[in-house]
């Protein structure tokens, strides 16, 4: 069973190569722009060189830690932002590309059920992707860490407790694992219209999966003078695992002072709100029922 | 159990559309069966059926199995070619063998390397980079290392030349077909199989117009050539069909014992093409 999905979700990482592909882009040229500004500041007084990451002039820890993780912050989110459109197009072309070349013949002829096949799809693009995402996250923090330990010590300065010694690493990518793998929990109910328009759309299914969004708000407006949809699909903008922050406190004085909690991003994350938010269970039930009609609309579709 | 698939007054609508007719039929262990029939007769549509790729009504069960509902147990017991252009292109040749492999408890890898290796398909090649041709190979390679009690070819060789479909139909039975193997297959091509078939089964409209045993087929139709009084003798026995050839009337005979035309003209044994032909004419008339 556990054998049978494995090759099913193989399958997936060959056809859509862009599922690697992408993480990788994306840390090397992470990579070549802390290279760039490395160089760049190399112009700079001493001080100004190591201010970067491991900074002698930051007063406390915690603030050294609290700027690494910005960095680190600003890298996780440009993963977060490509992996999103990743998995549109992802899903978008998982059920459609095997009709487009007709290969679907080959694949039902081997003894997969169809619920099996568009499972293990939404299983790539529910968990299989974030994870690839959070690996690539990884990945490209620890090269960066190196490449600025490197130039720190050429620089003269201590990288050992500069950098690694300030490094909250853990935190930060339990945390990244956390928000990656709960945001596409949350996204959910798009992950499985996307995949049911895939099974469904005859062409163009990028045109047919966005054009509800601007059109039923067009309509529900003209006929009814309400907003509910527009409300609802706006609404999941906004991920509820954040605790609320305090930024009065981190501005005591006049002066930009951050205590540890602040600076452990772990600290700002509430698991046991995210559960308890009903909208996440009633997505997550959206997304169900659209997974079931992509089933169905393969199993059940006759035009090949 | 002898009979591997066993239909029973099956019919498929398409809306208002019959494609299958309440047909019924069975097809037993160790028979190459050939469904021949004109474009839009429903052939496709019975396949698709058996192969339990759509739903239908009536009474159908194949390898014991209900084939929409258990589609999955009986795809590791049977296999299929629907078309030549079907698999993946951007899968690599060791791609799908991995694959293939994890998915079906009845495949075996070295099996299809072996056939592989008589190729010229590398196995690091992508589909998309092989000829048409070579892509039936590797299919056909990977259906013949399948153990499987059924294999069903929907115009296997389409859009192949004559070297390859020679090619594909000797590898068919050499390397793959015994006793304990059924084959059932469609093609437009019927002079190039019905020296391979078993059994024949004729369908137009959706209804079948013939289901019959080689054998049985020569011993029940006759052809004679004949001309002049033979001529006019043979036609007062009621032919199925007439055609001119050189200056003769060919003439087809349903149910006639061979001794009715000593001495009429020439006698043959139809040829399936011909047979088809004369079917086709007569349910359309």
């Amino acid at each position: 069973m556990i054998n049978h999905y494995a090759a099913l979700i193989k399958r997936e990482f060959w056809e859509h190569r862009s599922i690697w592909i992408t993480p990788v882009a994306i840390s090397t040229i992470v990579t070549l722009g802390v290279l760039t500004m490395l160089m760049f500041v190399s112009g700079f007084a001493k001080e100004l060189d190591l201010a970067i990451f491991g900074a002698q002039n930051i007063a406390s820890d915690n603030e050294r830690q609290a700027a690494l993780t910005g960095f680190f912050l600003g890298t996780s989110w440009v993963f977060l932002l490509a992996l999103g459109f990743l998995t549109v197009f992802y899903c978008l072309d998982s059920l459609y590309a095997e009709r487009k070349d007709k290969s679907i013949l080959f694949w039902r002829s081997l003894p997969v059920t169809d619920a099996e096949t568009v499972i293990s799809k939404l299983m790539t693009a529910l968990v299989v992707i974030p994870i690839v995402a959070v690996l690539g996250i990884i990945a490209t923090h620890i090269i960066n860490l190196i490449v600025t330990s490197i130039w720190v010590a050429s620089k003269g300065g201590n990288a050992g407790t500069l950098i690694w010694g300030s490094v909250p690493l853990l935190d930060n990518w339990a945390a990244a694992f956390i928000v990656t793998l709960a945001g596409a929990v949350w996204m959910s109910p798009f992950i499985g219209w996307f995949l049911f328009i895939s099974a469904y759309a005859k062409r163009m299914p990028l045109l047919l999966a966005f054009m509800p969004i601007f059109v039923i708000p067009m309509l529900e407006g003209i006929f009814l003078r309400s907003s509910v949809f527009a409300e609802t699909v706006l609404d999941r903008g906004g991920l509820p695992l954040f605790r609320s922050m305090d930024f009065d406190a981190m501005f005591e004085e006049e002066q930009w002072r951050v205590s540890e909690d602040v600076a452990s991003l772990l600290n700002h994350i509430d698991i046991v709100k995210f559960l308890t938010t009903p909208s996440l269970w009633a997505g997550i039930i959206v997304c169900g029922l659209f997974v079931t009609a992509a089933i169905y609309v393969r199993r059940y579709r006759d035009d090949s | 159990m002898t009979s591997l698939v066993n239909a029973r007054s099956v019919s498929k609508n398409f809306g208002a559309v019959r494609a299958v007719d309440n047909v019924s039929f069975e097809i037993e262990k160790g028979k190459i069966l050939g469904l021949i029939g004109p474009n839009g007769a429903g052939k496709t549509t019975l396949l698709k059926a058996v192969l339990g790729l759509t739903e239908c009504e009536g009474d159908l069960s194949v390898l014991g199995f209900d084939p929409f509902r258990q589609r999955k147990q009986l795809m590791q017991n049977i296999c299929f070619i629907a078309d030549v252009a079907v698999l993946p292109r951007w899968i690599k040749v060791s791609q799908i063998l991995d694959y293939v492999e994890a998915i079906h408890p009845n495949f075996s890898r070295s099996r299809a390397e072996e056939l592989l290796l008589q190729t010229s398909v590398r196995s690091d090649a992508k589909v998309k980079e092989l000829s048409k041709g070579m892509v039936t190979q590797l299919h056909l390679s990977i259906i013949m290392a399948i153990d499987a009690k059924l294999l069903v070819l929907d115009e296997p060789t389409l859009g192949l030349d004559i070297l390859f479909r020679k090619e594909f139909y000797a590898n068919l039975l050499n390397d793959y077909f015994d006793e304990e193997r059924t084959i059932l297959i469609t093609t437009h091509q019927v002079e190039e199989i019905e020296n391979l078939l078993t059994d024949v089964m004729f369908i137009n409209d959706g209804k079948i117009l013939l289901d019959s045993s080689m054998d049985a087929l020569s011993d029940t139709y006759v052809e004679v050539m004949a001309s002049g009084e033979g001529a006019q003798k043979a036609r007062g026995l009621g032919p199925i069909a007439e055609t001119e050839m050189f200056g003769k009337s060919v003439m087809l005979f349903e149910g006639v014992s061979r001794e009715h035309f000593e001495g009429l003209g020439e006698i043959r044994i139809p040829s399936v093409t011909d047979l088809f032909v004369a079917k086709i004419k007569e349910a359309r008339k």
